[in-house]
């Protein structure tokens, strides 16, 4: 179990108690907070302890251990946002910060001050994830094993395997948020990244392959058969890079294979469909909702509670329940991604989406683990159907610009595909389009929904988060592919 | 006068040996590094206050060495309890590792003890109310602008100001601390025309406000960018000449200096395998380092292991001449720490080929692209494999033709490098790096037109 009371005492005993805070010192925090006529007041404190281990040249010969805790301190008058924050959470600091708040709010002004905040509606408990300590320092020994054991199947899968880097970093956050109506939720949110990258030699040339995986789960979340395949997928994508040919140029057909390339969605459609852009009238999809952007066929969902994904949140950072939101359905716009301010603003109601880095920076709408569902294809078929185009599985991130609709993302693993065959692998090759044209170009989606390894980050305005991507195989008529042969 | 600071240095250096201290008493050699910053942040847009910010944070970390082994960690409390946490935390982690000899701190004869520590601080008004009305004066310009031109639609105009601390010491006895200050404003404009809109924007960052650029020519600029980028079109495929303007062209200095990073090169993740003296672009190609620029944006009288950079030549004549390298890349690849310990310092890239200002680039440019935007895509630091989505402009005959977009440039960073005809002298600094646009003269330009 997690969320709810347990996820209350758990905040209550790492970041209450050691600082001297109660529930009541909260609501006088919060009375002092939403001052006068604050249309949405929140506290938000966080302790995260983080513990690594990184294998190189064959051994485990560094590891780190960090911790922080805090306090981000926000109010919202008409849509003009006040925030500080602190990294001492003791009463007499915790004070200040929201006093820093108040002298910030210049535009604030009239309006009747609150009085009498005493959080005690609770969020609800979940079991997406356990409550427990991912970072426990009695593992050390087993993830150090680990790693040496990763570093010793790469190199024993091809003697052009020059080098592995390998590290695992497990975090262990709890989250306390509570705000001026009165809600008090907590979660404790275990997370474990184990990432690798090999670099494979030959005649001089040389070439990269990474592979990850990522868990809200701690040293049981691994199994060794999950290892295995990312040391096989790693060392693979280095070998097959060695070989890879210059990609080709031009529009082209393109297969996009299962799991990460879902990405496709996050930056062509769930970016364009966060409220802020909406609100500021700043997206490409403004003003679209329930126009037809993609082909029939083509459904698109944000679902934050979604168990095993790396996006899923018990309570997102305003202390929302998560929920499964239908962005895109049958290729017709249907859904925004809200937090509480944007949501306020725009008559709408938060999703569950209210998102952000830390205690020191302001929740934002983002996306949780957002994927493409399954169609009716083989994905077999989908390949066969390519006179000559391209086939990728993995990609390097990817980017779009909200005011154009424009996005771009590289492939790391691709191959060129003609008469249905796959001839040969691809070096990198930047993959664009616009999303509402792109989008109409798919004409078929496989059967296959697969989801990333738990490695998927997302950038936004700086803040970075774990986010999951997924979609099935899939084709897109015309894309354009931009490789370095004429 | 510092504004946004709650801490003294001397705290900060007496946090930092206590720790150390704290370390040898178990019997560990260690380096402690404590930091602390203050930030004022401010963004309006239509006349509106949309945030603001006022913040501070603080961190103190430590590396102890102690037989063979070494262990690190860090907290952002720096209470009695949290220190002792993070020192036993250190030390336990240095029992759990293997040994590495490459692993302990640097000579202590190598230290900056004492030395040229360049200005990196002025005094700014930084206060939270100064912030908004630098905002204040951005927006109030921007929508000036913007309501001369029907296209134009003004977005968020920002100031932002940090202070920062930072003490570093070790268990040779060396203690040395840093005041800096950064000073930050942009602001977005968003251009429309019946073929769609455009979002542009332009920043200007110093260690004082005075240099800031004026409130006026920052929203202009970012004006005149977001209306030069309407009516873009895609062109076809082709082979061209390519000139980058100076803020696509600092990033590939950057991309430059990473691939001479001594940890890239220990673990063989650069395309440039043992590059010292060897030609790696055309002999009319310098790239400097000068870490002591008075008031420069990456300047610094020492690393984060307490050693000093030095004013030097990373390319001359387009032969390598330095690595950047902390003492344990240097022991790996059997070298010296270079006092590159957190990266480069200010770097600026010349050509001594025939050249000139903007225009004149157009000029030698010819017909080709010029590349205002990355937007995505990948350097892949083993292969040397670069692509790129860009947009900028098609020029013709010197002249600009038409704006640009989803068009791809993609090569090897080597042949890029080696394709390079001339840098113009456009100058402009981006953060750490000056240089002024980049001319390669033939690159293949992926479009759909």
């Amino acid at each position: 179990m997690n969320g709810g009371e347990t996820a209350l005492e758990r905040a209550r005993a790492r970041m209450l108690g050691p600082s001297g805070l109660d529930e009541a010192t909260i609501g006088r925090a919060l009375n002092e907070l939403a001052g006068r006529g604050a249309d949405l007041a929140d506290l938000y404190f966080e302790a995260t302890s983080m513990r690594s281990w990184q294998l190189e040249g064959g051994r485990v010969t560094q590891g780190g251990f960090a911790m922080r805790q805090g306090v981000g301190a926000r109010s919202v008058h008409r849509g003009h946002v006040s925030f500080a924050h602190s990294a001492d959470i003791r009463q007499g600091a915790l004070l200040e910060t929201v006093r820093a708040v108040r002298t910030l709010e210049r535009s604030g002004g009239a309006g009747r001050d609150r009085q009498g905040i005493a959080p005690g509606r609770r969020a609800a408990a979940h079991d997406l994830y356990p409550a427990l300590d991912a970072i426990s320092v009695e593992d050390a020994s087993a993830w150090i094993a680990i790693l040496e054991r990763i570093d010793e199947r790469a190199r024993s899968q091809d003697p052009r395997i020059l080098r592995v880097d390998a590290n695992v970093r497990a975090t262990d956050t709890t989250v306390l948020v509570a705000d001026a109506d009165g809600m008090l939720a907590g979660d404790v949110r275990p997370m474990t990244i184990l990432s690798m990258v090999v670099i494979a030699e030959q005649d001089g040339r040389r070439a990269r392959g990474q592979a990850g995986l990522g868990r809200h789960a701690g040293l049981e979340g691994f199994d060794a058969a999950s290892i295995d395949a990312m040391v096989a997928s790693a060392t693979a994508m280095a070998l097959n890079n060695l070989e890879a040919i210059p990609a080709p140029v031009g529009e082209m057909p393109v297969v996009l294979g299962p799991g990460y390339p879902g990405v496709l969605f996050h930056e062509a459609v769930g970016h364009g469909l966060e409220g802020d852009h909406h609100r500021k009238h700043l997206s490409a999809f403004d003003g679209r909702l329930g126009e037809r952007i993609a082909a029939p066929g083509v459904t698109v969902i944000d679902d934050g509670g979604m168990a095993g994904r790396l996006g899923s949140l018990g309570i997102d950072d305003e202390g929302s329940a998560p929920e499964r939101t239908v962005l895109v359905e049958d290729g017709i716009l249907t859904g925004l991604i809200q937090d509480r301010l944007n949501a306020g603003l725009m008559n709408a109601r938060s999703t569950g989406n209210g998102r952000r880095q830390s205690y020191a920076h302001l929740p934002m709408p983002r996306m949780t683990n957002t994927f493409l569902a399954n169609g009716r294809a083989d994905p077999a078929d989908i390949i066969a159907s390519i006179d000559r185009g391209i086939y990728a599985t993995e990609f390097d991130g990817g980017q779009v610009d909200i005011v154009t609709g424009r996005f771009n993302f590289t492939t790391i693993a691709a191959w060129l595909v003609e008469k249905g065959q796959l001839v040969a692998p691809i070096r990198g090759a930047t993959l664009i389009g616009v999303g509402h044209e792109a989008l109409r170009h798919i004409s078929m989606v496989g059967e296959d929904l697969a989801f990333d390894s738990g490695m998927a980050t997302c950038g936004k305005q700086g803040q970075s988060l774990h986010v999951s991507v997924g979609q099935p195989t899939l084709r897109i008529d015309r894309l354009m592919v931009g490789g370095q042969a004429g | 006068m510092t504004m946004l600071l709650t801490q003294s240095e001397a705290a900060l250096c007496e946090a930092a040996q206590r720790v150390v201290e704290l370390a040898a008493r178990r019997g560990a050699r260690a380096r402690a590094s404590v930091r602390h910053e203050g930030i004022a942040k401010a963004a309006m847009r239509g006349g509106e206050v949309e945030t603001a910010e006022r913040s501070g944070s603080q961190n103190l970390s430590l590396t102890v060495f102690h037989e063979g082994r070494r262990g690190s960690a860090s907290t952002a409390g720096f209470d009695k309890a949290a220190i002792e946490r993070v020192v036993e935390e250190a030390m336990l982690i240095a029992t759990y590792v293997q040994p590495d000899p490459d692993a302990d701190l640097p000579p202590a004869d190598g230290l900056a003890f004492s030395g040229p520590a360049p200005q990196v601080y002025a005094d700014s008004p930084r206060s939270p109310e100064a912030m908004l009305e630098a905002a204040s004066a951005l927006d109030r310009i921007a929508g000036g602008i913007a309501a001369s031109d029907t296209r134009l639609c003004a977005g968020e105009s920002v100031a932002a100001a940090t202070e920062g601390l930072w003490a570093l010491a070790t268990s040779d006895g060396f203690c040395r601390s840093v005041l800096r200050s950064n000073d930050a404003r942009w602001t977005v404009m968003l251009a429309q025309d019946e073929g769609g809109s455009i979002s542009d924007f332009c920043q200007s960052q110093e260690r004082q406000a005075d240099a800031l650029s004026s409130a006026q020519s920052l929203t202009q600029e970012a004006a005149d960018r977001a209306r030069r980028a309407l009516g873009a079109r895609a062109i076809g495929s082709r082979r061209c000449p390519v000139l980058f303007d100076p803020r696509t062209a600092a990033t590939l200095v950057d991309i430059i200096a990473g691939a001479l990073n001594g940890v890239a090169q220990y673990r063989r993740m650069s395309f440039l395998p043992d590059p010292l003296g060897r030609v790696l672009a055309p002999a009319h190609l310098d790239l400097q380092e000068d870490p002591f620029e008075p008031l420069g944006l990456a300047s610094g009288g020492f690393d984060g292991e307490g050693i000093a950079g030095s004013t030097r030549a990373i390319l001359r004549s387009g032969v390598v001449e330095g690595l950047f390298l902390s003492t344990f890349s240097g022991r790996k690849l059997g070298m010296a720490s270079t006092g590159n310990a957190d990266g480069y310092y200010n770097l600026r890239l010349t050509s001594t080929a025939p050249s000139g200002d903007r225009a004149a680039m157009l000029r030698m440019l010819g017909t080709g692209l010029v590349v205002t935007h990355f937007q995505g895509g990948k350097t892949d630091p083993a292969s040397g494999n670069w692509t790129q989505a860009v947009r900028g402009f098609w020029v013709e005959g010197g002249e600009i033709a038409h704006a640009v977009t989803d068009v791809t440039l993609a090569g090897t960073v080597p042949a890029m490098l080696n394709g390079i005809s001339t840098v113009g002298r456009d100058v402009e600094r981006m953060g750490a790096i000056r240089t002024g646009s980049i001319l390669i003269e033939d690159m293949q330009l992926g479009g759909r037109a």
